[in-house]
């Protein structure tokens, strides 16, 4: 039976990675509603994605997004603060969530019994917070904590200084847990005006992964609060500065030196294509593959292996929407730092003048089997569905893998002939 | 007696082993803490005919993970890759423990790599104070160090001591765990080719020192203060063991559980809480850790010494048991997800000598469980607290005090 708030539904092109095709459920207020229904699953994750990141902060708003994602489990006035991990975990289910710079997700793994449970209570956790002030003053220090365990962490701070250096004033400069100075001042009426100008219809993804009936989940989603969200966006609230969303990449080479580091690092920030551009990232997905993945990775195999200049180096990509970042990491002795990077130069030369098709075959193989081995797992898959759901842009299970098949010896040549040091961030960290 | 054991999955296209071995960290000789792992390290650098270029190209064409680690009781490796490949990988994975090839170039290197991560790791403050807890609990006897061993004792081993070992790898009690659908020919030639190691391991019983103090700590310029409480507990197949995981998960699991409320949610003191317990053969580990600013760790430190003497003083209620149990019945549940999860959940259930039923036979022992047995089992089993800090000297100072005096 279709729901009466439900008015479209989309069965996406094929199945894939051995599941069936997920399907999506548009609700009456354009929330998309992902489901997989595995019969044989053992159990359902539900998540819950609203882009509600770090970036959609204003100027003195650091880490209200964050620090909000916390609040969410302070509860409401139905929900007492502990109730919703209490009756989620009584049933042998866990919880837990994240926040990121483009979006914050909220996940429940649960046996398939409690789904009628965990369709209530998340949507009215997420949606419906309390803020009630002692919990909030009593949350800030917990929030404080955490500030101050990662700022004990040397190799944090030496990344959060390096994206600070590369991306400036914009949002993914700031980090996303927020500057202590405004954590400090945030009340509970900022949290909710943050969380009013975010939490709504067009900005959410509910994506349900596991053994379920498919009818009643829906149901059960389009009665509550998600149901309930507000359509319409006000576009007076949200007033985002215009620089916030494209970033000014900022070139340059910087020094830090850090108490209690141990060992030195060489860190170098790209900027990239936006994530809505998943098949140029895949490019050069593959392009630091070839360069860092694996000891017969060129990176690897000269400065590890061959000079033992490092104890390790690799390059990932971070795909973000208001513009992706790669960010290489090298590992050495203090001593060793300056060799590092003259090598290093050296080689990322020689890689503008292409790969062999051998250590292109080699990365794509590493690729794609990683891709799969990361998509065996119900909540895998689900959590894939929440990113792509929210960000309008769901795909077959095996799109990326396709795209991998597109990126042959020639394309890749000319896609790493842009990547040199002259256009990063480069911070060398030395201990003080 | 070697053995090999398959998680059958017809339609699976991936493929993933484990071949697990007794040559974990415990085994390192005095003086040579980090050997294990160092032999672990090395086998991944060559074998019979390929050496270690040849060896690393091979794998990484196929796309595949090979890893191979030493814990503190056994050494594993580990394998993931498609199942059409497992005809190459799976005889790959037995020549490493044949015919190492040990070279010497390839011992010093993987030696410097793992004295630059000891360094690295020394920056974070919870490993400082990790190691310190080990040295507290189990002094210099087989569990007192991390398996990646000290730099002081790795720059003393020498090449040619890791060939001898590596030599008597393929040595009985091996464990093979396949999962997945490899060809029948394949998981037989596995069979064949094990049943045929011969070699005796000849580690003598397992000699731990008793703690001689209870507080250990280490210096260190943070903001913050890490503390762990230690207990020196049984071994994986004593029959406590199912009450003290009870135990753990009432205490450290989930964000309904004890310390968690307690102390982040009702005290807001930490970020960072929870209790592990590292199951072993022997004296297994229970672990509560926290981290908090410097001002407010004495009332940290409090609010745990609260919680021991909650748990020896009094029994926990029936609705904390019930939910403790529902948290196992969860854990059960998802830890058998992906056919990783599945291959290490066997291979350590037959490595350490139980059953392959052995949590379906605890979740049948659950419900008959008391509040008053946990309480008797907290009380033969967490009676000696050991309390390890890491953090500025001041705060140090302070934490002792009134570390002696509770304990006193």
């Amino acid at each position: 039976m279709m729901v009466a708030s439900v008015i479209c539904s989309l069965t996406l092109p094929n199945s894939a990675l051995g599941f069936p095709a997920p399907q999506q459920h548009l609700l009456g207020n354009g929330c998309p509603i992902t489901y997989l229904p595995v019969a044989d699953a053992s159990v359902v994750c539900i998540e819950f994605w609203c882009q509600a990141g770090s970036a959609m902060e204003r100027n003195t708003e650091s880490g209200i997004a964050h620090f909000l994602e916390h609040m969410v489990f302070k509860g409401n006035e139905n929900l007492p603060p502990g109730a919703f991990d209490l009756q989620i975990e009584s049933i042998g289910g866990s919880s837990n969530a994240a926040t990121g710079f483009d979006e914050v997700q909220y996940h429940l793994v649960i046996p398939p019994e409690g789904l009628a449970l965990a369709c209530d209570l998340l949507p009215q956790l997420v949606l419906q917070p309390g803020l009630e002030r002692e919990s909030f003053q009593m949350e800030r220090l917990v929030v404080l904590e955490e500030l101050s365990q990662s700022e004990d962490q040397p190799e944090e701070v030496a990344f959060q200084r390096l994206l600070h250096l590369a991306c400036g004033n914009h949002p993914y400069g700031r980090p996303i847990i927020g500057l202590r100075s405004d954590l400090l001042n945030h009340g509970p009426a900022d949290m909710q005006r943050f969380q009013s100008r975010h939490y709504k219809a067009a900005n959410c993804a509910v994506a349900v992964g596991g053994c379920f009936e498919s009818d009643e989940l829906l149901k059960m989603l389009a009665a509550g609060p998600i149901g309930e969200l507000d359509a319409e966006q006000d576009p007076a609230l949200i007033d985002l500065n215009p620089d916030d969303l494209h970033m000014h990449w900022q070139p340059g080479e910087h020094h830090l030196s850090l108490p209690r580091l141990e060992s030195a690092r060489l860190l170098v920030a790209w900027s990239a294509p936006f994530a809505a551009d998943p098949e140029a990232l895949m490019g050069i997905d593959l392009w630091a593959a070839a360069l860092a993945e694996g000891r017969s990775s060129r990176l690897v195999k000269v400065l590890r292996e061959k000079l033992q200049l490092v104890e390790s180096i690799d390059v990932e990509v971070h795909p973000l929407e208001r513009g992706s970042l790669v960010i290489l990491e090298a590992v050495s002795s203090p001593e060793s730092l300056p060799k590092v990077r003259q090598e290093l130069e050296k080689l990322l030369t020689q890689a503008q003048q292409g790969f062999e098709l051998q250590e292109i075959e080699r990365a794509k193989r590493l690729l794609g089997n990683g891709y799969t081995f990361s998509h065996e797992a119900i909540s895998q898959v689900t959590h894939h569905l929440g990113q792509d759901s929210l960000q309008k842009r769901l795909l077959p299970l095996d799109a990326p893998l396709q795209w991998l098949k597109q990126w042959d010896q020639d394309r890749l040549h000319s896609l790493a002939k842009e990547w040199d040091l002259s256009r990063a961030c480069i911070l060398e960290v030395l201990p003080e | 007696m070697n053995q090999v054991e398959l998680l059958h999955q017809p339609e699976s296209p991936i493929l993933v082993a484990r071949l697990v071995l007794a040559f974990g960290s415990r085994v390192d000789p005095p003086g040579q803490r980090g050997r294990q792992q160092l032999l672990a390290g090395v086998l991944t650098r060559g074998c019979g005919e390929l050496n270690a270029e040849d060896f690393a190209n091979k794998v990484e064409s196929y796309g595949a993970n090979l890893r191979c680690d030493a814990g503190e009781d056994f050494l594993v490796v580990a394998l993931k890759c498609n199942n059409d490949d497992a005809k190459f990988l799976l005889p790959l994975l037995l020549d490493m423990l044949e015919k190492p090839s040990c070279e010497r170039d390839q011992v010093n290197l993987e030696r410097d790599l793992n004295m630059q991560t000891i360094q690295r790791m020394r920056e974070d403050p919870f490993y400082l104070c990790h190691e310190k807890l080990r040295q507290l609990l189990f002094s210099d006897g087989p569990y007192g160090h991390d398996p990646i061993g000290t730099r002081n004792d790795l720059e003393k081993i020498e090449p040619e001591s890791l060939l001898q070992i590596s030599k008597q790898l393929a040595a009985q009690s091996a464990l093979l765990v396949l999962a997945g659908n490899p060809p029948s020919s394949l998981q037989e030639q596995c069979g064949n080719r094990i049943s045929g190691w011969t070699n005796k391991i000849e580690a003598g019983p397992l000699l731990i020192p008793e703690p001689l103090d209870n507080f250990a700590a280490v210096r260190c310029r943070t903001e913050q203060v890490v503390m762990m409480i230690g207990f020196r507990t049984i071994e994986i197949d004593n029959p406590d063991a199912l009450l003290l995981r009870i135990l753990q998960v009432h205490l450290g699991v989930g964000m309904s559980c004890r310390l968690f409320q307690i102390i982040r949610e009702e005290l807001g003191l930490a970020y960072d809480i929870g209790a592990e317990l590292i199951t072993r053969s022997s004296d297994s580990p229970m672990i509560w850790h926290l981290s908090c600013g410097i001002d407010r760790a004495p009332e940290a430190l409090n609010a745990f010494l609260g919680e021991w003497r909650r748990l020896i003083e009094q029994p926990i209620s029936a609705a904390e048991l019930n939910l403790a149990v529902a948290k196992i019945k969860g854990q059960e549940a998802l830890s058998c997800e992906t056919l990783s999860q599945r291959a290490d959940r066997l291979a350590a259930l037959l490595s350490y000598g139980l059953p392959k039923n052995h949590s379906e036979l605890c979740l049948k022992k659950l419900p008959h469980i008391s509040p008053s047995e946990l309480q008797q089992a907290a009380q033969r089993l967490l009676q000696k607290p050991n309390l390890s800090v890491c953090g500025p000297a001041a705060a140090i100072n302070d934490l002792k005090h009134q570390w002696q005096v509770a304990m006193s």
